[in-house]
């Protein structure tokens, strides 16, 4: 089952994907955990979070993109710009990011010089940067124009019950990734970190039924595994967005085992529940707008320490590696502030710039995590 | 940073150095040329601003003051406010705060300083702050946080859903100081009923916070005075910018950043009014005479900035502007779309109206000023939707009439490299002879001065703009 998740993990398309466009179904892609799946999943869509996997060159992301700018949206540009994201209905990208709102504009001058690479439906969600009672109500119209908008387009209708029974489907599924992340902190872990992040990646990449399912399953076949790796250090990744399986493997060939995280292909699309028992896209808009884990939530630097302090606590880490993707300089900045105040609480701390893509810096990342592995042995 | 570097907090060096600047024009011109002699590293700087008579010298002294009000905040018993440019002021200085913009301290220091601003800049590095940092904000920030600056009591800024880079320097310095920060978020749309609703509630918000925090309140006399100053300022202004449109271009090069300089450190206040009116004296004597704002009176070309101006030691983008004949036509920097604004025909909607009958009025009138800031209006949205980067561009270069456009920015500005290809191809294609320079305003170790104008005259000989 492992092998089957790796798959969905390493590569853009997917079985699942395929077989549900050959069902006539549609799939929309989203660049940023601050959408609410949910409300695709209401419409009959499949929710599918945009990557650059697999990328092999920048020839049409450096095209469109000025040349300081994060290679995570450059890959994802470049990806539709070849056509590999041709199975996508609709795009929805949002401002998560400067670099990631961008993509909006460069991927639709791309579309009118590169037929056929646009999605018919290509929308800009607008997500709040604080979270007061007016940033929640302004949130809460966001999300029902989004509806309308869907529902205009793919001519569906989104129902309120549809709406509640997408939640509860998604609750559950945070729910089972809580319990790998418990299975993770565990005293004897029994899953490294590369698979533990491609179970996460997975989430977004198929069906949430099916995903549950096969989580489910996996999670069983996990624990009765009882490969542990007891007397590995147990690192925790903190920062930018990192889908790259082939990062977390190069550090766990240093002699560690990666325990937790707080990135965004990580722990923090699951932390919250959405409240099941209120309406729901005033549900949706609280749960969404309140994880203020990223740090484009600007002003809540002391809420996530004390996030990364409870993860850190609750897995029993020796230490943790703080990455961010070069030109991304929300968590770049706030990685040396973590860095100050972590490492006076006694938790050894590596700072990492890093580049999104290929991982054309493996020598590197491999002998500044040695030296890391050294000073916390 | 070097032991030296930390011998003067960097905003008293500046303030020392603006003070001596500005009462250097108080004897006779024997006395002032005498004095450029014994000043080698600071007479080029002096001299950019006193050549230009009056409104240079009113300039000195506005920064001089401006300087004074910063590092005697705290022993006046007043309370400091760390902004951004795009933080409008009149606010603040009704609630008797100094607000110590950011990016107006880093160009001082990029201007006026031998070395520039290159310790600090590195020193926020130092510290955890990211070398691609936008160096707008790094130029300053460093004294801040090496504690070599008036030390703020709160932290403003009005860039979050703009201008992430700008928004994480200032939320960046709140946790390395511990500064309680306030946000104005802005939603990507300017002028519907929702994103005007929620511009006032946040700018409210904003009044509570600075309450809370400050223990001031605000005076409604204060308030009006203040607004009221803002009003006739707005005014002037505008009359400047329809002057501009003449060709040639009545108005000195150098008033571009008078003009914006001003107003991002002491808008709402009298000196600023007094500048702005000596400042449309000369144009106005200029338009008389049919002649152009530089220095040899002729213009040869007309060019527009659409980001910002570059701020080399001793401001010589302005003299390379005036020495090439070349109007400087104003940068992004240089429209606040008030009500009546030349470059509004037609675009009323995205305008804001000063009103003074009531307390509510005036505070809405403010937060509608803040929410079309520079940067704050244009770079929210993508930037060819209505209202934003393409249309405030192409309305300024048809206004003024443009023989050209240059983006200048940071390296850091994510927000402008991940749509100026976009742009320029676009002005491109509307017969707009564009060019996007890879330097960094206020950092010559990016790309030195020599490489901006080498590119620049390359353009200019290559597009045969001016021939």
């Amino acid at each position: 089952m492992i092998a089957e998740i790796r798959d969905i993990a390493y590569s853009v398309n997917n079985r699942y994907v395929e077989t549900w466009k050959n069902g006539g179904n549609k799939v929309v892609g989203f660049p940023c955990t601050f959408v609410p799946e949910e409300i695709l999943h209401a419409a009959g869509i499949l929710p599918f979070r945009l990557r650059g996997v697999g990328t092999k060159t920048l020839s049409i992301g450096d095209t469109y993109y000025g040349p300081v700018i994060c290679s995570f949206p450059k890959c994802i540009l470049q990806l539709a710009g070849q056509g590999d994201y041709s199975f996508l209905d609709g795009t929805i990208i949002t401002n998560g990011c400067d670099s990631m709102r961008r993509l909006d504009e460069c991927w639709r001058k791309a579309g009118e010089d590169i037929e056929g690479i646009l999605p018919g439906f290509f929308y800009y969600f607008g997500v709040p940067h604080k979270v007061t009672d007016y940033s929640i109500r302004w949130f809460v119209d966001e999300i029902r124009e989004l509806l309308s908008a869907l529902e205009g387009h793919f001519e569906t209708e989104i129902t309120e019950q549809a709406l509640k029974q997408s939640i509860e489907i998604y609750n559950t599924g945070r729910k089972l990734l809580r319990k790998l992340d418990g299975i993770r902190a565990s005293d004897d872990v029994v899953i490294n970190g590369e698979d533990a992040m491609a179970i996460i990646i997975a989430s977004s990449s198929m069906p949430r039924e099916d995903f549950n399912t096969l989580l489910e399953a996996t999670l069983s076949e996990v624990k009765k595994s009882g490969a542990g790796m007891a007397g590995k250090k147990r690192l925790m990744i903190v920062g930018s967005a990192n889908d790259d399986l082939d990062f977390i493997r190069l550090i766990e060939d240093s002699g560690a085992v990666v325990v937790a995280d707080t990135m965004c292909f990580g722990s923090k699309s699951y932390v919250d529940l959405v409240d099941e028992t209120t309406d729901p896209v005033d549900a949706l808009a609280r749960r969404y707008l309140s994880h203020s884990y990223c740090p484009r939530m600007f002003g809540y630097y002391k809420e996530r320490l004390d996030y990364i302090r409870k993860k850190a606590a609750a897995a029993r880490i020796d230490g943790i590696i703080l990455q961010n993707i070069r030109f991304c300089d929300l968590h770049g900045s706030e990685n040396g502030i973590f860095e100050r105040d972590l490492e006076a609480e006694g938790i050894p701390c590596m700072r990492m710039e890093r580049e999104y893509g290929p991982l054309v810096e493996t020598g590197r990342i491999k002998m500044r995590v040695d030296a890391f592995m050294e000073r916390i042995s | 940073m070097r032991r030296e570097s930390r011998e003067y907090n960097y905003d008293w060096m500046l303030w020392s150095i603006l003070d001596h600047a500005a009462k250097s024009c108080d004897g006779t011109k024997k006395e002032y040329e005498n004095l450029c002699t014994l000043i080698p590293h600071f007479r080029d700087v002096l001299d950019a601003l006193v050549r230009h008579g009056e409104p240079g010298r009113l300039f000195l002294n506005l920064l001089s003051d401006y300087c004074q009000r910063c590092i005697s905040a705290h022993d006046n018993g007043k309370k400091v406010a760390l902004t951004s440019f795009c933080v409008a002021t009149p606010i603040l200085y009704a609630f008797d705060m100094v607000p110590v913009c950011l990016e107006a301290m880093t160009v001082l220091g990029t201007i006026v300083l031998k070395r520039g601003t290159a310790e600090y800049l590195d020193y926020c590095c130092e510290v955890g702050f990211t070398e691609t940092s936008c160096s707008a904000q790094r130029g300053a920030l460093g004294a801040f946080l090496a504690g070599l600056a008036v030390r703020p009591d709160i932290i403003v800024c009005d860039s979050p859903g703009i201008c992430d880079t700008n928004a994480n320097s200032f939320a960046f310095a709140s946790s390395y100081l511990d500064i309680p920060f306030y946000q104005l978020n802005y939603p990507p749309s300017l002028t519907d009923e929702r994103a005007t609703r929620y511009h006032r509630e946040d700018f409210k918000n904003l009044i509570v916070f600075i309450q809370e925090q400050t223990g001031n309140t605000l005076d409604e006399d204060v308030l009006r005075t203040v607004v009221e100053e803002t009003k006739k300022q707005d005014n002037l202004a505008s009359e400047l910018l329809e002057l501009q449109r003449i060709v040639p271009s009545p108005v000195p090069g150098i008033y571009d950043l008078l003009l914006y300089g001003g107003k991002f450190m002491t808008g709402g206040l009298k000196i600023y009014t007094t500048l702005l009116e000596s400042m449309l004296e000369t144009v106005k004597r200029n338009a008389e005479r049919g002649v152009s704002g530089t220095t040899s009176s002729r213009e040869k070309a007309r060019g527009l900035f659409c980001y910002i101006d570059h701020y080399t030691t001793n401001m010589r983008f302005w003299d390379w502007m005036d020495y090439n004949e070349i109007a400087h036509l104003g940068s992004l920097l240089f429209t606040f779309w008030q009500e009546g604004a030349v470059y509004a025909e037609d675009h009323e909607n995205e305008t804001y109206r000063i009103e003074t009958d009531t307390m509510d009025t005036m505070i809405d009138s403010l937060a509608d000023q803040m929410s079309r800031m520079p940067m704050v209006k244009q770079i929210r949205g993508p930037y060819d939707a209505p209202g934003m980067w393409l249309d405030d561009s192409l309305g300024a270069a048809r206004l003024l009439h443009a023989d050209f456009v240059a983006y200048i920015g940071t390296m850091g500005c994510r927000n402008t490299w991940g749509m100026v290809k976009l742009l320029a191809r676009d002005l491109e294609n509307r017969g707009i002879p564009t060019m996007v320079l890879y330097v960094d305003a206020f950092d010559d170790r990016i790309a030195s001065w020599e490489a901006m104008t080498d590119k620049m005259d390359e353009f200019i000989a290559l597009r045969r703009i001016g021939l």
